[in-house]
């Protein structure tokens, strides 16, 4: 098997399945369809990693934000009550406007409940397991572009661009269609790293800061892993440079560990696919990013996928070639 | 033609017919060049048009050492044919526009046709694109480095960093070149009683056009207020200053501007080369901490308050370190930095096995771990400790997070 085939069946593991993506844009146009006709509504604003495009399966929740008009609030924005009057007003209209009893344009939300930042609208039974919700947050738009939202548990209103990573992620999409597969590629590989407490959002701008454009996205993930095994020392910030370090109480040293150990394969898959040994650089990929990445050819059936990875890294080394420059 | 005999060298100064000259051309060779001051000889050489097949047989008969008859050689000359003098092989030049190679160089005699080595210079795709994509020429490119105290290991550091293509540099170092310098110092007298900064920014310039050179003849420790800001805009800073003060102030400079530092010298008058990597991380110590770190271990004297006597090449004080230990310690400094750079931008073939290379140099036998090195040439790789607490450097109360 190619090494591009293989990354070809792994992304339709690591995609969430379209079903749920269909379904979860439903579930977020319902919100703005029913938020954005309010007269103090400017708009609605998809956010979080569906905006990105950059979720992954199971979706549990989608986050939206509401900007305000700011004359029809006036009291918001400053710092004290009003973070949390503001998101006790939207979680009123959401109730208002969508509850699952007396909704004016559906009734699909049961319960909504406050959070620091937003408004959790669950959708799904909330004692379900891992049950479906809308994460809604107010803004109010500032002179510089930037939003205001409001810290429910500090009593105040920060300042945060959401949008600039929107679409810093889509204007790298465009320049290269296998960026934003594979951010979802890098955040499954941080799901299913044991030890790895890492972020989702961290390792999203880690991708933006590290995942270069390449030729092949096995190239472009190498790369990406000796990068980020450095730039995380650095500390890993907002890159719209409002919001500080993203995870204050990231373990940079654990989490370079870890990078580099997925550079050392990565890159000797690398060199492995150079040497026309598909094989092997498949396998290693397989220890990598585990077994549900694909096996190499032959051993699609192998129950046991550590034992095939040992057995293809046993291939002869490279021998030097006299061939002296100097 | 400009024909230099002793060199063996000639080079084409114009094209004319007969004896009108009808397309002069200059050579641009810098200043000192031997053809610069060579006869013109008139009528020298012929130019013609051929068969792409001769630029074939110009590069087959390089490489077996051959030569063609010159009636084979004549009948792949398109037109124009003028018999070679009786007395003399005449110099040849064959044009074919769109072959690679485009001009073959000849002599041509009666007997034979002898291919000629040929330069055409002037080409402007020879500078560091030549090295695409096998190196990261456009990386590199857009780094800027500050080299601060450029001696005799961080003038070598600096050749070297514009060696590898490193797009701008910012030489730091009050000094003027003196003559005693001159036996360790990649500078020659030509640049005596400049700032070495200056000297060096200019041989820069000529060797490494591709590399913008900022001289800065400035004091690490006095102008540190100056240094501070432009080191925000460096991606990293080599120091290779003489004595401990300078040194230190680049390691608390560097922390604060969260950018990497090497720190490059030779220690024991010379017996062992030292670089030392510092990184900017919460779980890596600065200058002071790894030296404390290593001064615990029993094997370092603690960093003396006043500096340490060494050979300056006065009177009392004469040289102890040789002008190639000296460079090889600004190679690998410069080679670091680079790799230090790189790795960052994701390049695994970069990554270095430590942050800090001791290097035999001249060993005696009785140095102490971790320098207990008995073969000249034999390394070690240290890691950098962590920040000892309290250091004033790396506090996160006051230093980078």
């Amino acid at each position: 098997m190619q090494v591009s085939t293989a990354f070809g069946q792994f992304q339709t593991i690591v995609n969430a399945d379209p079903s749920s993506v269909a379904e979860a844009r439903r579930r977020r146009n319902l919100f703005r369809d029913a938020l954005q006709p309010l007269r103090d509504v400017v708009s609605v604003i998809p956010s979080g990693s569906l905006a990105r495009a950059t979720q992954l399966d199971p979706i549990h929740d989608v986050d939206l934000l509401v900007e305000f008009v700011p004359a029809e609030h006036p009291e918001w924005g400053s710092p004290g009550g009003s973070a949390d009057d503001a998101l006790t007003y939207l979680a009123g209209q959401v109730m208002r406007t969508l509850g699952a009893t007396s909704g004016t344009v559906a009734n699909e939300v049961r319960l909504t409940s406050k959070r620091n930042h937003v408004v959790k609208c669950f959708l799904d039974d909330p004692e379900a397991e891992d049950p479906f919700a809308v994460e809604v947050a107010v803004a109010l738009r500032q002179s510089d572009g930037s939003l205001l939202l409001p810290e429910r548990y500090n009593s105040r209103w920060i300042t945060a661009d959401p949008e600039y990573l929107i679409s810093q992620v889509a204007g790298r999409q465009q320049t290269w269609s296998d960026f934003v597969p594979l951010v979802r590629v890098l955040k499954w590989w941080r799901t299913n790293s044991a030890g790895l407490d890492m972020k989702s959002l961290a390792m999203e701008v880690l991708a933006l800061r590290c995942l270069p454009v390449q030729n092949t996205r096995a190239a472009a993930l190498a790369q990406f892993f000796t990068a980020a095994a450095t730039e995380v020392m650095y500390g890993v910030f907002d890159p719209a440079g409002h919001c500080g370090e993203i995870q204050p109480d990231l373990d940079r040293d654990a989490t370079r560990s870890k990078l580099l150990e997925a550079a050392e394969l990565a890159n000797e898959a690398l060199d492995a696919e150079t040497a026309q040994d598909a094989d092997k650089a498949v396998a290693l990929w397989t220890q990598l990013f585990g077994a549900e990445f694909p096996q190499p050819s032959g051993q699609q059936s192998a129950a046991k996928p550590a034992s095939a990875v040992a057995a293809t890294l046993i291939a002869p080394r490279r021998r030097i070639r006299d061939i002296p420059q100097g | 033609m400009a024909v230099s005999s002793a060199d063996r060298l000639a080079g084409i100064v114009g094209v004319g017919e007969r004896d009108t000259l009808m397309f002069p051309t200059a050579l641009n060779l810098p200043a000192g060049h031997p053809l610069n001051v060579a006869d013109i000889e008139p009528r020298s050489g012929i130019w013609h048009r051929g068969d792409p097949a001769l630029q074939t047989a110009w590069l087959d008969c390089r490489m077996r050492s051959a030569v063609l008859s010159t009636d084979g050689f004549r009948r792949l000359v398109t037109d124009g044919w003028i018999n070679p003098p009786a007395n003399r092989a005449r110099f040849t030049l064959i044009y074919t526009p769109g072959e690679t190679p485009g001009y073959s160089a000849w002599w041509v005699g009666q007997q034979e046709a002898q291919p000629a080595d040929l330069e055409v210079s002037g080409r402007p795709d020879l500078g560091w694109a030549q090295l695409e994509p096998g190196w990261p020429v456009n990386v590199l490119r857009a780094m800027r480095v500050a080299v601060i105290g450029v001696g005799s290991i961080g003038a070598a550091a600096a050749e070297v960093l514009a060696g590898y293509g490193i797009g701008t540099l910012a030489l730091v170092d009050p000094d003027r070149l003196l003559s005693h310098n001159l036996i360790r110092h990649p500078l020659t007298a030509r640049d005596l009683g400049r700032t070495k900064v200056a000297g060096l920014a200019d041989h820069l310039r000529r060797t490494w056009p591709e590399t913008a050179v900022e001289p800065l003849a400035l004091d690490a420790v006095v102008d540190a207020d100056r240094i501070r800001p432009m080191l925000k805009e460096c991606a990293l800073v080599v120091c290779a200053a003489d004595g401990v003060t300078p040194r230190r102030v680049v390691s608390h400079l560097a922390r604060h501007a969260r950018i990497p530092a090497v720190l490059a010298c030779v220690l024991e008058d010379g017996e062992i080369g030292e670089v030392l990597r510092l990184q900017p991380w919460p779980s890596r110590g600065c200058l002071t901490c790894q030296r404390e770190h290593l001064a615990g271990s029993g094997g370092f004297d603690p960093e003396p308050a006043l500096d340490a006597p060494y050979g300056l090449g006065s009177d009392d004080r004469p040289m102890t370190a040789v002008a190639g230990d000296l460079h090889l310690v600004g190679t690998l400094a410069a080679k670091s930095a680079v790799a230090t750079l790189l790795e960052r931008a994701g390049h695994h073939d970069q990554i270095l096995p430590g942050d800090h290379l001791l290097l035999a140099l001249r060993p005696r036998t009785d140095l102490p771990p971790p320098a207990d090195l008995r073969r000249t040439g034999d390394q070690r790789w240290l890691q950098v400790g962590p920040p000892v607490p309290g250091c004033p450097t790396c506090d996160p109360d006051t230093g980078p997070r």
